[in-house]
Order: C-alpha cells, then structure tokens, then sequence
C-alpha cells in the first residue's frame, strides 16, 4: 500500500513537471531559485505546446 | 492456480458479453457491462498483446532505450513504468472517449459497447503499442517523421496535412460540445469563465509568489475552482444571472475570442497552469466515476438496440456501419494516439518491455473509460437521453412538439418531466442540448449522487461534471490553437521567412487569426445550423480521426513488412483494412447519400430547390444560401480527407509489393543496438 501511494505521488509529481525540475536542477548543478524555475518553466512550457494535445 | 485464473476470466468474459448480447426486454445492469470489458481487456493484455510483444515485436529488455542513450534530464529519462503508464494515459484521455459513446447510444448499448471492447483489444491498443515500439527504436521520432522516413516524403507530408485538418475540425466540434453545455446556463457559464482568473492567478502564483509549487497551486486551483461551482447556483438564482445567460451564437463568439486570445498569450499566464488543473480534475473524476459505477451500478435503461438502427436518428443520420465505428474514436481506435505514442512518451520509456503496459494498457483504459461514459448515457431513461440530444430541427421547436415526437418513437417522455429534471439540476431547459455533454453530465450526476449525498445535491453534480468537461476541452482549445498556429507559421515561413518566426508578433497575430478563423468558421456554422451541428461536425471529425489512424497503421505495418514480419503483418492490416472500410463508406455516404440527414450534397440540393420554390421566407434566404454553402463544404472536406488517405494507403502498398517482391531492399530507419547498462532500480 505504502508502494502504491509513493507512486501515486511520484505520479503526481511527474504530471505537474515537479520531478522534471528537480531533474533540470541536477542535471545543471543549478539551486532552486524563482529566475532557475521561470527559465525551466520556459523552456518546458514552449516543448511541451508546440505538439498536439489528444481528443 | 495461474491457469485457473484465466480460464476463469475467459469464461466470465464469454458469458458476459453473451449476456449483454442476447438479453432482450428485462433492464441489464451495467455490472454486466463492467464485467464483460475488464475480463475481455485481461485476456487480450496477456494472451493477444503478450503473443504480439513476443513474436511480432520482439521487445527487447537488454536493448538501450533512447532515454537511456540520449539522457538529457529533459526531454530523455528513463522513467518507471506506471508513472509513465499515468501519464501516457493523461496525454490520451481527452473528450472524445466520453462523448463519443455517449452520442453512439443513439443505437442503444449493444453496438458501441462491443465496438468499443473488440476495438481497443484488437485495433486501438495494438495500434498504439506498435507505434510506440516503433517510435522507441527510432530514438522517439515522430508519426510524421517515421512516415517520411520509412515510406516516403508524400507519406510524411500527407501525414503533417491530415494532422492539421483534423486539428481544425476538432477544434471546432469540441468548441461547439462546449457551446451547446452552457447555452441559456448562467451556472455552468459562470462556473467555466470563473477557471479564466482562477488560471490567471495560478499562474502568477506559480511564476512570482511559489515559483515551482504546482501542486500546491493546482491544490488551491481546485479548491477555488469547486467554490465556484457552489458560487455559481448563487449566481443562477440572483439577479446576476442574465449576465450569464448566452446564447449559442454569443458563446460561439466568445470561444472563439478567448480561443485567439489564449493562443497569442503567454502560455504560463493561462495555458498552462489551466492544463495543470485539467489534468489532474480529469484523472480524479475518470477514478470516481469507476467507483461511482461500481457503488450504483445502475441499470441501463437505452434498450440494447433502438429503432434507429434503421439510420433516421434523431442525433446523427447514418446507420450502425459505418455511423457507430466513426462516432465512437478514441474509445476503439484514435490516430490521434499515434501522435502521442510518438511524442514524449517513447522519450521516457526506460526498458522495451515496457510498451507492452504503457502502450497497450493505457489504451485499454482509455477504452474503459468509453464504457463508463456509455453506461452513464445509458442509464438515463431514453425519453429524457432523446430529448437532450435531439436538435429542434428534428423533433421539433416547442418542448411539446418535441416531447410528442420522442414519445411517438416508443420512447415517453413529459415536459413535465423534463421541467423537473431541469429544475433539479439548476437549469432553466434541458430540451435540445444536443453535443453529448449535458446527458454524459447527467447520467454522471445520476451515478454519482446515487454513490452519495442523494438527489439533494444532484445539481452540483451536474455542473461538477459539465465543469469538468469544459474544463479540459477549453485546455485542448488553447492548446491546439497553439499547435495549429505553429504549423501554420512553419508552412509561411517557407514563402516569407519573417512569418515563421514564432517571436514575431505580426506573425503570431496574423497565424492565430488564421487557424482560429478556421476552427471559429465551422464551430459558427455548427451553431446555426438547425440540425444541431454535430449531425455535420461530429462524422467529419470521426472520420479525419480514423483516418489519421489509417496513416499510423500504414507506418506500422510498412515497419513490419521491413523487420520481415510479414507473415504477421495481418496484425495491423486487419484493423487497417477495417477503418479503411469503414471511413471510406462512411465518406462516400457523407458526400453522396441521397438522404439530406446523411448526404451533404442531397443536403445542398434539398435547400436549393426549396430556395428556387419560393418555400423559404425572404428573412431566411440569407441564412439558407450560407448552410448551401457549408454543405457543399463539408463535402470538400471529406473528399479531401479521402483522397489524402487513399494517396499514403496506396503509397505504403506500392513500398510493401517492392519489398515483398525483392525490388526494393527493406531499409530500417532504427537506431543500432546498444546494450543497456541500467540497473534494475533505475528501471
């Protein structure tokens, strides 16, 4: 049970782009900072409405 | 023990959908139904799909995957399998699984439930696993990519074409599902304009005060997106509610404003905290609705045929085939799938046995979640389901002649019902409200205060649901205006370069006119018309959508011919050869029929004569040359879709006889075999 509900939340973490973060954070040996988040967002948000979204 | 277990599911399986095939004149209960789809989707998972993975695809668990060999902590990263099963299945779930089915009922349960069933376990899911096997071994390309890549350049640019077509016709059939939910409601009209700031501050939320805190912010989005839809019964009964009250053409209007809108902004402020919120709204509603179903198992009150079988019904014309099998898409088979198994997914996938569960499995609830929907729809009582989604046009314009129409069909309904119903749920009319959302949000409603909290609050569980779907068709809106926008700028920018560049605003301006204009034109066009609009919109965006599918399996199947899997290749050129059959009849019936409820031309025909006759009122001349015009429109843009699929089928043929026939050498587009060196943690 305890399984289910960390990959619940492991879940809910991929789909609001949380762990994403935290892999461009490690990935550039960045810290957490507003201007780190906006240019990820950025970045993020420009891929991910540049394809088609499912009916 | 193992074999017990299936043998026993192959038995339940059998025996329900025999069940729900053969019981004629009692009420079946939708238990049935739940029953017959899980154990059926249990067998092809293991039996059909495993068989496919094993000797067909060959999955591979020591080859490297591109997110293993291209990590970037990005786009490329190796990802566990049932958070990317969660989030393939939110890239796949949208509107079409629930309003689909819900409009094919109009046939009763029977057709579209095994549609549904046989058409995700055969069609839709291995469509969607061998694409995005395909996909994974070619270091995540896209459908279009591995079109051009593996059958030709034609292939990959009719690919690219079709996907902008459909584009515009689903933008403007999902604009107009949304019209006809908040048409004359100041509740639910209130309730969806309240998500725009609730959006805005969320995302300024997200980008100044709590930057990377979207949960957190999705947590309060949602808490402030419920009390609005407690706020907007307040709004309805106040002195406020004309504010709200809209009609079609002004809703029309504003869907459009808000559509060009949303695609010039910048998408933090309003996009994408919004997607944020519809994402997780939709998976929460999707698993409540399974415990709903479960908890009330309510009975089907749609018979498992109805009369218009016959092809003269009152939602769409056209009988089962082709009609039911281009209603119900992305339910059974979706191509728009195919664009997703292509998309980020393959690009996270951490081993190849993994398509196996994302690819196939997500499909299958996808499918589960059509059966929901039909089940909702089903279980409202047919007078009530007829007189939701029957257009004026066709039962007639009073609530008397309409009632008097539907209950001539063997289906009794009272306006005195109606009025109770309306009245429950907190809106003045529920009388031709035709796009399947209001009865999917009813039959919702109904399953879910039966769960809990009773008929007293059937009325926030009505707008609850319709919140829920307007919700993330708004998000898809948006968003595909976006999309439309950047192909459209990638095709000018080859004729003035300056047009092409996305941070130019005159190009950005100029582009958003042009796609919202598109998508705005026929999402008008549907509201006007008297037919309700989703008799034209509904088929045209059913068949693009098979279609597009036709496209994906033409790569599979090419791929397969390629491995030397052709003596499997029956696998994709089955269903392939079906959706081909299916749409080009449908097509073609579109077109030419000689019914002016099915055929746009004998459509564009009846109202010339009745023009010529003198028949039509000289206030409605104007109006009745435009639907002369729109009909014989439509008719274009059918045609079109066709010719586009017929000129990649026969080009995909002519690549697999030169193969078959040893003229031409079978050149895979993989990328080479590396051996993956992830440890069984990471994966």
């Amino acid at each position: 049970m305890r399984q289910f509900f960390y990959i619940i939340r492991l879940l809910l973490r991929e789909l609001a782009d949380e762990n994403a973060y935290a892999r461009h954070l490690a990935v550039h040996k960045a810290e957490h900072s507003a201007e780190e988040w906006r240019r990820f967002s950025d970045a993020r948000l420009k891929a991910k409405y540049s394809r088609a979204k499912c009916c | 023990m193992r074999r017990v277990f299936w043998i026993a599911c192959a038995a339940l399986s059998a025996w329900s959908l025999g069940y729900i095939a053969t019981e004629r004149g009692e009420p079946v209960n939708s238990i049935w139904l739940v029953t017959a789809a899980v154990c059926t989707y249990l067998i092809g998972y293991r039996f059909y799909a495993g068989w496919v993975a094993a000797k067909v695809m060959m999955l591979n668990d020591q080859r490297a995957t591109p997110a293993e060999r291209l990590r970037n902590g990005h786009d490329f990263e190796p990802t566990n399998k049932w958070i990317l099963f969660g989030h393939h299945f939110a890239a796949i779930a949208g509107p079409g699984p629930l309003v689909g089915p819900t409009l094919a009922a109009q046939f009763g349960y029977l057709p579209g439930t095994l549609w549904i069933i046989i058409g995700a376990v055969l069609g839709g899911a291995v469509q969607d696993f061998i694409i995005l096997f395909c996909s994974i071994r070619r270091d995540g390309k896209s459908l279009g990519a591995m079109a051009r890549q593996e059958i030709g350049r034609t292939g990959g640019l009719i690919a690219l074409v079709t996907v902008f077509l459909i584009m515009i016709i689903l933008l403007a059939v999902v604009g107009l599902v949304v019209v006809n939910a908040l048409k004359d409601s100041p509740w639910g009209t209130f309730t969806i304009a309240a998500t725009m700031p609730i959006a805005i501050v969320m995302g300024v939320y997200l980008r100044y005060l709590r930057p990377g805190k979207v949960l957190e912010c999705s947590a309060i989005g949602f808490v402030l997106i419920l009390l609005s839809v407690f706020a907007g019964e307040w709004i309805s009964r106040s002195a406020y509610a004309p504010w709200f009250t809209w009609s079609g053409p002004v809703l029309a209007i504003s869907v459009i404003l808000y559509g060009f809108a949303a695609s010039a902004l910048p998408v933090w402020l309003l996009l994408a905290p919004r997607d944020y919120l519809s994402t997780f709204v939709k998976l929460g509603v999707v698993f409540l609705l399974a415990v709903g179903i479960l908890v009330a198992h309510p009975q089907l009150e749609l018979p498992a045929f109805t009369r218009f079988v016959d092809g003269n019904g009152p939602i769409f014309g056209g009988k089962i085939f082709p009609f039911c099998f281009i209603t119900i898409a992305c339910g059974a088979i979706s191509g728009f799938h195919a664009l997703i198994s292509s998309g980020t997914t393959p690009k996270m996938i951490s081993s190849e046995a993994h398509a196996w569960p994302v690819g196939y499995g997500s499909m299958l609830l996808e499918s589960f979640v059509a059966i929901m929907a039909m089940v909702a729809a089903c279980s409202l009582q047919p007078g009530v389901f007829f007189a939701i989604n029957s257009p004026a046009g066709v039962v007639g314009a009073t609530p008397a002649a309409a009632t008097a129409t539907i209950s001539s069909w063997g289906y009794p309904v009272t306006t005195a019902d109606m009025d109770t119903l309306a009245r429950d749920v907190g809106e003045k009319n529920l009388f031709y409200r035709t796009g399947g959302a209001p009865s999917l949000a009813l039959g919702m409603a109904h399953i879910f205060s039966r769960s809990g909290g009773g008929r007293s609050i059937i009325g926030f569980w009505y707008h609850f649901a319709i919140m829920f779907e307007a919700l993330f068709i708004l998000t898809i809106i948006d968003a595909g205006t976006r999309v439309g926008r950047f192909m459209l700028q990638d095709l000018l920018g080859q004729m003035w370069t300056p047009l092409g560049r996305t941070s130019w605003m005159p190009g950005v301006l100029i582009s958003s006119a042009a796609v919202v204009g598109a998508w705005g034109y026929f999402l008008y066009q549907g509201v006007l018309d008297p037919l309700g609009g989703i008799n034209t919109l509904w088929p045209l965006f059913g068949i693009a959508n098979q279609l597009l599918a036709a496209v994906a399996l033409c790569v599979a199947t090419t791929i397969l011919v390629k491995m030397h899997r052709a003596r499997y290749m029956w696998i994709t050129c089955v269903p392939l050869a079906w959706l081909v059959l299916v749409c080009f009849v449908a097509g073609y019936q579109k077109i030419f029929s000689e019914s002016p409820n099915i055929g746009f031309l004998a459509q564009a025909d009846q109202l010339t004569t009745a023009l010529s006759n003198g028949v039509v009122p000289a206030a409605k001349v104007a109006a009745t040359q435009t639907q002369i015009f729109n009909a014989r429109l439509d008719a274009v843009v059918c045609g079109v879709f066709l010719i586009l699929v017929a000129a990649i089928l026969v080009d995909s043929t002519r690549v697999w006889l030169r193969i078959l026939r040893g003229h031409r050498t079978a050149e895979l587009g993989e990328a080479p075999f590396v051996m993956t060196h992830l440890r069984p943690e990471e994966i």
